[in-house]
């Protein structure tokens, strides 16, 4: 099969700046929605489902049935590594079957000169009635989605745009699956750009569609361009006999898509740190200190929010060596804060891949990780280079330049924020909702380049870390010899 | 009573006698620990109890008339994501609380039970008009509100459904502190961009935009007579203004840290102050020093409060970081 070729071509791809810009941002995310939902009658409260439109929720018998096909399609299948991890091309039929029985559905009502045509869509809502699963320190849809029917002509030109993005977008994935190749969502919105308009249009129905057909978008064969960069002194052995060497790179690789048969080896990482941003990842790899950290860790940045193929990548890291701590450097701001909770419970966006990845029939995890450890930056942390500082500079009380205050934004998501069920008060993270609340009270955020500030900037800060949670680590190795069914066992 | 804290130099022997001549002694009286699971963001006297509010949901009632201080009680999930601001009236019969999420509570002690309830509710009609500081008339008729956008609301809480009565635009600074006078004719804001304004509720007006601290102005309070206005904040200097000229009449330097918090003692003859390093100082406001300043932990000092004068001594509050709240009484003779 041509697999790899297609692999290095999706995903070894030089990192250029149109990817940079791509992917879920939570703020534009909200603000897409108010955009897309402005016209849309309010009909969280009436899911019909008119005979004409196409029946797109399965119900649990189909759902049984799609499984046990998928299990056959799966023994066809063996050989198609060109889908994410093997158990998501059992579904490929039955996804095929229900695009097409949609668009079928649209051709009839046109042959038939019906007045409208619709389809309707399971939308993912907005993230207020969203739990948080805490037995499983997870995001889960449940309950969450709603249902809306998206006609043509419509009452709104702003409907028959939708229609026909929507239409447009099952018609390219269609094409993706009956030729049995991965497109990305970048590909998408370039192949109609003046269709739709902006990328964030393209990842909301891409994303909506594969919650409608209950499937993880990797089954649609559409995957994010992968953005995030991973670098530190680890292998991947690919069965083909190619190794990825996690040094190889100064500037660090793009986060290679791990298959099943791929072998990782962790054996020289002691920690692995994931840093919310793409320029302190390359000012600590091209620091004076990065021989002396690189060589016992492995350290990943998405670029902000992070992507599927990042939590994917780490979830694999994570799972194949789950006692090897695990940090997070992040803005002491509220996305910051945001972001780290996305690494660790899961994206609120994005809920349903969070269940719908690795299913629960397979024996794998969801792409949350639940052991991620705070590292910085906190406000206690601000307040030591403030200690620091006091000798020489009496001018300011926390921090110093690289403090700000808080915008009108940032007020606005952190309260919303301490609305998650995450930070609720006797929820999972105590700690994250007291630094919100302290967020607040001072009106202050400050980046991670605050650290900058202090002798031997971020990178002398990280070592002195990053060598304690190390040690610790070592300890608890010492531990855990005792019983060693615990280090394989998950957290 | 001594100080107990040894000097360690005879040279800071004769510095203390210095000090001792006009610095007055205060001692801890009590201390009660662990309050609230999290920081102590706010303080509220009245005469007989202490109500205190931090980042969890409830709200706490002490007794501090009883020797330690034991809790009366507790108003559980006040305001679910944590509670900022806890003010009373002078009778202390009313109170208000303010959340994270952006809405004020009105809360009553029941005449017959004693015990504490809610009256009712405020929030801002719009989004950016969540409030952040409150702050109570003395005798409890009236709420003055800050929010985001820098407008200052005030309410009338004894009319039906309690109303807005007064909006007051300003340049849109985010509002960090308010106050209302005793005598209800003023309100007072300071904002993150370092201004402070007073504005007259009679007329509806702004009656002066005062001299700016140019940093967050967290902390405005007028003193018991209305005749002066104390403001402070980032600028770590305590400003003091004559409420009905606007001018600058005074400057309480002395804090290292951010200054959270400012209250006036019943007399006017003393200024309370709190700071982000955990610092409390009381001040004279008749000869503008510092005549005490008190450690409370190493944690932010959110909230320094005068207990209403009894027959007993003088006594104040502090709160903060710590989770503990710890009462001082001035020291007899």
């Amino acid at each position: 099969m041509s697999s790899s070729p297609l692999h290095d071509m999706l995903f070894g791809f030089p990192s250029s700046q149109e990817f940079l810009d791509e992917e879920w941002e939570y703020g534009s995310e909200e603000d897409d929605t108010d955009m897309l939902d402005c016209q849309a009658p309010d009909d969280t409260t009436s899911p019909w489902i008119l005979q004409s439109s196409p029946k797109l929720y399965p119900s649990d018998d189909e759902l049984l049935l799609t499984n046990s096909i998928g299990q056959s399609v799966a023994t066809n299948e063996t050989k198609d590594k060109s889908s994410a991890s093997g158990q998501t091309t059992r579904n490929h039929d039955g996804v095929i079957d229900r695009i097409e029985s949609i668009l079928t559905d649209v051709v009839d009502a046109l042959i038939e000169d019906r007045d409208q045509l619709s389809i309707t869509l399971r939308t993912r809502s907005g993230t207020s009635g969203r739990k948080f699963d805490a037995a499983n320190g997870i995001v889960p849809t449940a309950s969450a989605f709603k249902t809306r029917k998206i006609t043509f002509p419509g009452n709104t030109p702003q409907e028959a745009w939708r229609f026909t993005v929507l239409v447009r977008i099952l018609e390219f994935v269609h094409s993706a699956l009956i030729e049995n190749v991965i497109i990305t969502k970048r590909d998408i919105y370039y192949r109609h750009p003046d269709l739709f308009v902006k990328q964030s249009v393209v990842d909301r129905y891409v994303d909506d569609l594969a919650c409608t057909l209950g499937v993880p978008r990797a089954s649609l064969h559409v995957t994010a361009a992968a953005k995030g960069l991973v670098a530190g002194n680890f292998s991947i052995r690919r069965l083909d006999g190619t190794i990825v060497n996690g040094l190889s790179d100064r500037e660090g690789l793009l986060v290679p898509k791990l298959m099943d048969d791929d072998v990782l080896n962790l054996s020289e990482v002691k920690w692995i740190l994931i840093i919310e941003k793409e320029a302190t990842f390359r000012s600590v790899l091209s620091s004076l200190h990065w021989p002396d950290i690189g060589s016992f860790g492995l350290v990943l940045t998405a670029k902000g929010y992070p992507d599927l193929a990042s939590r994917t990548f780490l979830r694999r890291v994570v799972g194949t060596s789950p006692h090897i701590p695990l940090c997070g450097l992040v803005d002491y701001d509220p996305d910051g804060i945001a972001i780290m909770s996305t690494y660790k419970h899961g994206s609120y966006a994005l809920a349903h891949e969070n269940v719908t990845i690795g299913g629960t029939s397979t024996g794998e995890r969801p792409l949350n990780l639940p052991q991620l450890r705070w590292l910085g930056v906190k406000s206690d942390q601000i307040h030591q280079n403030r200690d620091m500082d006091c000798g020489t500079c009496k001018d300011t009380n926390i921090g110093t330049q690289a403090s700000m205050k808080l915008t009108a934004r940032d007020r606005k998501k952190a309260r919303q924020m301490l609305s998650w069920q995450i930070f609720a008060e006797q929820g999972p993270e105590s700690e994250w909702r007291h630094e919100l609340q302290l967020m607040l009270m001072l009106n202050v955020k400050a980046e991670i380049q605050i650290l900058e500030e202090r002798p031997g900037g971020t990178s002398g800060w990280l070592k002195e870390q990053l060598g304690e949670v190390g040690s610790q680590h070592g300890f608890e190795m010492n531990n855990k010899s005792v019983s060693p069914a615990t280090g394989v066992s998950w957290l | 009573m001594v100080c107990k804290r040894a000097s360690t130099s005879s040279l800071g022997y004769v510095y203390r006698a210095l000090i001792y001549l006009q610095s007055k002694q205060y001692l801890t009286l009590h201390t009660i620990d662990d309050v609230h699971p999290t920081d102590i963001f706010s303080l509220a006297p009245t005469k007989t109890a202490i109500l205190s509010a931090s980042g969890s949901s409830s709200i706490h009632i002490h007794s501090t008339t009883a020797q330690d201080f034991p809790l009366q009680q507790t108003i559980p999930g006040a305001h679910k994501l944590g509670i900022h601001h806890l003010v009373t009236n002078n009778e202390g019969n009313k109170a208000a609380s303010s959340g994270f999420e952006g809405e004020a509570k009105i809360w009553g002690v029941n005449q017959d039970s004693g015990e504490w309830g809610e009256l009712g509710s405020l929030k801002g009609e719009y989004k950016g008009t969540e409030i952040w500081a409150i702050a109570l008339s003395a005798d409890g008729s009236y709420l003055a509100s800050t929010s985001i956008d820098g407008k200052i609301s005030v309410w009338d809480l004894n009319a039906e459904g309690m109303p807005k009565i007064r909006e007051y635009e300003t340049k849109g600074s985010y509002g960090m502190s308010v106050d209302l006078s005793a005598d209800g004719r003023f309100t007072a804001s300071g904002h993150e961009s370092g201004s402070i304004y007073i504005f007259d509720n009679d007329s509806g007006r702004m009656s002066h935009s005062l001299a700016s601290l140019i940093k967050p102005v967290r902390a405005v309070s007028f003193s018991p007579a209305s005749k002066l206005l104390a403001a402070a904040g980032d600028a770590r200097v305590i400003a003091l203004y004559d409420v009905l000229s606007g001018e600058q009449v005074a400057n309480l330097s002395g804090h290292g840290a951010w200054i959270l918090s400012l209250d006036w003692s019943d007399t006017g003859e003393y200024l309370l102050s709190g700071s982000y390093d955990s610092k409390a100082k009381i001040w004279s406001v008749d000869t503008r020093s510092c005549v005490a300043t008190h450690s409370h932990g190493d944690k932010p000092l959110w909230a320094a409060k005068w207990l209403p004068k009894t027959t007993r001594s003088e006594m104040f509050a502090l709160g903060g970081g710590s989770k503990a709240i710890s009462f001082y009484r001035e020291a007899a003779g």
